[in-house]
């Protein structure tokens, strides 16, 4: 057994960059403006209850008006550091900096179903083995496609809510009468899906879990130890280090 | 010296005072209040209305009002409290006091009263569709000065946080008649506009100490308000656009239906439900897997210790 780990050490690096630099900063402004959106959007949309609780609460981020501009200033920071990750992607494809490649994809496929459902037979004891990984889980892939969805639904409408006047210029009169509504309903309610997704999934799976308690330190310094990649991103593993992977199937 | 001797001597010294020129508004108003400020409880008149006859002086000193004397306003009144009432009233006082005797059958002088210093709001109100209501229609209902501002004899600025129409005050003012079931089906009145303004961005803002967001009387307006088919309303039709631009610069004909009482239709309706399906389906899978995947981690390390993956 230590024999192997000697060669593992000698043989591949110790451990591998997972997200650079500019994917680990755009993570930093992600979560620092969703933290203060979820905290300052918290006490308005349940501005009435519990009763004079949200009233203390806006209190701490300085008072209505503050936390609305604390609000707005997050909210477009946000958004500028979505639109930010989009061009860098598409820098990073158009200079072929990256691929894509079924086993590294971010891109949800098919097995990505299948292993939910191997993985929820494996938690009912119906399978022996846990569903085996590309580069992203579903789980990550689940978190990367939230913050998607959470942009198009919740940023478009905040950005809407946040400057009306601008965005009643360019929408047709026909919708008016009802645009303002559901840009509400779509930007509070979606509001309250990214906050409980976050707290139930994202700290789950990056803080909770026992492997990774208390957190994941992939967001300070990018990098995975092989010995983790191996463990949970099995097919990655195989396609970075085959001659090793072989090696290993053999012992 | 005796007692009776003491009150022949003293009775007409105490009759001569009513007579005294001159005594100022402070002194007719102590004469009142010696006696209304510890009378307690209420007196039915022979008319059948109920009176409250107890005046807390303090408040009424402190009060906007607190200068006046009492018979400034009850005018058919001396300060003589024995004397019958019937003193005489300018005929502008009385031809108003007329057309609001409907709502104020207690003292309609006293009440139409105010005009005299508040000549140019009570004309506004008088015109008003709460004014109109009581003076041509001769209705009970309709706020008329003291349903919105409070006692005549406590009534503060509107500035200070406990009057009546205070910011935060007059949402709770304004339900009074505009959360009464029988006024609103009496006057076939929009429903819910109470609450939908509690909900709404304005509202929550209010709540939350927010010190520039609109109250009722910020579209609405106050003294002068108008039934919102009245083109002349702030809030009829296009009015909007500057009712709204005076905090919203350059608010159009699509930013208006922004903010509107009416119950939401059926497009944000069915959006929510929507949200709400996918928010709850959401919930269920996040919870469950994580539930799950937490109980197979537990079993594993505790059941299945040592076994090789």
């Amino acid at each position: 057994m230590s024999q192997t780990n000697a060669e593992t050490t000698q043989g591949i690096p110790k451990e591998i960059e997972r997200f650079n630099v500019t994917f680990r900063i755009q993570h930093v402004l992600m979560f620092t403006t969703f933290l203060l959106l979820s905290f300052t959007g918290w006490g308005l949309k349940y501005a009435h209850e519990p009763a004079g609780m949200s009233s203390m609460w806006i209190r701490v981020w300085g008072g209505a008006e503050t936390a609305g501009l604390i609000h707005r200033i997050a909210g477009v920071t946000m958004l500028l550091d979505f639109i930010w990750h989009v061009l860098y992607l598409g820098y990073l494809f158009a200079t072929k900096q990256m691929t894509i490649n079924l086993k590294t994809t971010v891109i949800p496929l098919p097995k990505d179903v299948f292993d939910v459902i191997k993985n929820f037979m494996y938690f009912f004891g119906l399978s022996k083995e846990k569903a085996r990984f590309g580069k992203y889980s579903y789980a990550q892939k689940f978190d990367y496609w939230a913050v998607f969805w959470g942009m198009f639904i919740i940023g478009s409408s905040g950005f809407a809510l946040a400057f009306p006047i601008l965005i009643s210029n360019i929408i047709p009169q026909a919708i008016s009468g009802w645009i303002w509504e559901v840009l509400s309903i779509m930007h509070s309610d979606e509001a309250l899906l990214a906050i409980v997704f976050i707290l139930f999934w994202h700290f789950y799976n990056e803080h909770l879990k026992p492997e990774v308690f208390p957190m994941s330190w992939i967001w300070l310094n990018g990098k995975i130890s092989t010995e983790q990649l191996k463990h949970h991103h099995p097919i990655e593993y195989e396609l970075l280090f085959p001659e090793e992977a072989k090696k290993n199937t053999k012992d | 010296m005796s007692y009776k001797k003491l009150l022949t001597l003293v009775a007409p010294l105490l009759v001569l005072t009513f007579f005294a020129p001159g005594t100022g508004s402070a002194q007719e108003s102590a004469n009142c209040l010696a006696c209304h400020t510890s009378m307690k409880g209420r007196l039915k008149t022979a008319g059948g209305t109920i009176i409250e006859l107890n005046i807390d002086s303090e408040k009424f000193q402190a009060s906007v009002h607190g200068s006046l004397s009492c018979t400034d306003c009850h005018m058919r009144f001396t300060d003589n409290p024995h004397a019958t009432p019937g003193a005489a009233v300018p005929a502008e006082i009385l031809a108003t006091s007329s057309k609001i005797s409907a709502k104020h059958t207690i003292d309609p002088v006293a009440a139409a009263a105010c005009s005299k210093c508040h000549k140019e709001t009570y004309e506004k109100v008088l015109n008003s569709i709460h004014g109109k209501n009581i003076a041509e229609k001769h209705q009970t209902d309709g706020a008329f000065c003291l349903d919105c501002h409070g006692s005549p004899h406590y009534i503060v600025p509107v500035k200070n946080p406990d009057s009546k129409m205070s910011r935060k005050n007059q949402i709770e003012t304004c339900g009074r008649c505009h959360e009464d079931k029988k006024i609103l089906e009496k006057y076939n009145l929009q429903e819910n506009v109470i609450p939908s303004f509690i909900e709404s961005f304005h509202g929550r803002k209010l709540h939350l100490g927010h010190t520039k967001v609109p109250v009722c009387t910020s579209c609405h307006n106050y003294h002068d308000i108008k039934a919102k088919d009245d083109p002349s309303s702030p809030v009829f039709g296009n009015n909007r656009i500057e009712t709204c631009g005076k905090c919203h610069k350059g608010a159009n004909e699509k930013f208006i239906p922004a903010i509107t009482h009416r119950p939401p239709g059926p497009i944000p309706h069915y959006t929510e439900k929507g949200l709400i399906v996918l928010l709850l389906s959401t919930f269920a899978f996040i919870i469950v897997h994580v539930l799950l995947e937490a109980f197979s981690d537990i079993r594993d390390s505790v059941f299945r210790k040592g076994r090789k993956e």
